[in-house]
């Protein structure tokens, strides 16, 4: 059986840093969408056809949600490159993972044999970037939606005693939201990873199949779980400082 | 396992956080730039499309009301004119017909008051012919009596008998 392991492994090295077949998947995966966006572009038309408008249906539908959530069409349209590239990527680099063939590649690293890719969101350092990044950018909408000063006192608030214990708490909260976001993803898409190496080891045909649709649902699930936390926090940021 | 902090024994690396974070936010700016700014450009200028669509349908269809009411009003009037007309020709027809009546009358009476007179007339001239006609037969016959006995000749009682039998005609 193909050894499990918690960290990613490295590939190859760039000078002194190591590159990750996690990071390498990332790579290929950003490089992928990006081919995607620039075919799109040019074939933008203002008639669409049935792929365009699906992405349309799809862009449209998030606009929607978006809308609801935030309360105006403006907002909705200004957070929409943020909410849809997180969901987009993470759902694109959680399908990743399974898709065939992928889990078939190797390279020799160290007298060992390393896949040369691994499910993004299957490694702590991918899941980590993108909570930090969720939550550095959420706090920035913050200090955009009100000023940087109004934002802060939300956190550290010496008015009165209770103010700052509630301060305290939102610090910590922003912190929790931090770990809960990145092992939240880490944690399904690791354990999802696991079950299927095992499953594919045990029985190898037809039984995997189910548990390969449940991956492809997980992993469509928890890439829209991340977006809709962040969209939820930008919404909070933004609304408590208008409430203000 | 490696022995060392936790962050170590996850296997996380700040380096590979950070390309892991610009690695994010470069694929945000091209996707941003390449895709999502087309894409909602173009539904939002399909939407202003579709809303200046209904929008003028609107308009169309307001105006059609409008035209529809300005041809039932034209119509309207025009009926109204087409019985005024009517009315009038038929006044005018009969205002016709009353003046032709009474000019036939009237010429239907001149006609037989000249065939009257012109009866009369006849009927003079007829009474003329017969009475110059019984004076010659009753002077012939006078003659003819004469004739055999001269002696009773008075043209004053001849005239005189002409003039009793013509009264008796």
């Amino acid at each position: 059986m193909e050894e499990i392991s918690l960290k990613a492994q490295e590939i190859f090295n760039l000078g002194s840093f190591g590159v990750t077949n996690s990071l390498f998947s990332t790579l290929a995966v950003s490089l992928a969408l990006i081919m995607t966006a620039f075919i799109a572009r040019s074939k933008i038309k203002l008639v669409p056809g049935t792929i365009q408008s699906g992405v349309e249906m799809s862009a449209e539908w998030l606009l929607g949600l978006m809308e609801g959530m935030l309360g105006s069409a403006k907002k909705a349209e200004q957070y929409f490159p943020l909410v849809a590239t997180i969901f987009l990527f993470i759902m694109a680099c959680n399908l990743s993972g399974i898709l065939p063939g992928v889990g078939s590649f190797f390279i020799e690293q160290g007298g060992q044999d390393v896949p040369l890719f691994r499910s993004p969101a299957a490694d702590l350092n991918f899941t980590l970037a993108f909570a930090v990044i969720s939550v550095i950018m959420t706090n920035l909408i913050g200090m955009a939606a009100a000023g940087v000063l109004p934002h802060i006192s939300k956190f550290i608030n010496f008015s009165n005693p209770i103010n700052f214990f509630i301060g305290i708490l939102e610090l910590v909260s922003e912190f929790a939201k931090i770990i809960s976001l990145s092992f939240r993803l880490f944690g399904n898409v690791f354990a999802g990873e696991v079950l299927l190496t095992i499953i594919f080891f045990l029985v190898p045909y037809v039984i995997p199949l189910p548990f390969l649709f449940l991956e492809i649902f997980v992993g469509m699930v928890q890439s829209f779980v991340f977006a809709m936390l962040t969209l939820v926090s930008i919404s909070l940021h933004t609304a408590l400082h208008e409430e203000h | 396992m490696e022995s060392g902090s936790i962050f170590e024994q996850l296997g996380i690396h700040w380096q590979l956080l950070l390309s892991q974070a610009v690695n994010f936010f470069i694929l945000l700016i091209i996707l941003r730039v390449f895709a999502y700014k087309p894409l909602l450009a173009v539904i939002k200028k399909r939407n202003e499309k579709i809303k200046e669509g209904l929008q003028k349908a609107e308009e169309a269809e307001a105006r059609l009301k409008e035209v529809d009411i300005i041809a039932k009003k034209h119509l309207q009037k025009a009926d109204q004119e087409a019985m005024e007309i009517i009315k009038a020709t038929q006044k005018k027809a009969e205002t016709l017909q009353q003046s032709l009546q009474k000019e036939t009358e009237d010429r239907q009476k001149e006609l037989m008051a000249q065939a009257e007179l012109a009866y009369l007339r006849q009927q003079e001239q007829a009474k003329q012919l017969v009475f110059s006609q019984a004076m010659e037969l009753v002077k012939k016959t006078i003659m003819k009596t004469v004739e055999l006995k001269p002696e009773i000749i008075d043209e004053a009682l001849i005239k005189k008998a002409v003039l009793q039998v013509k009264d008796e005609i």
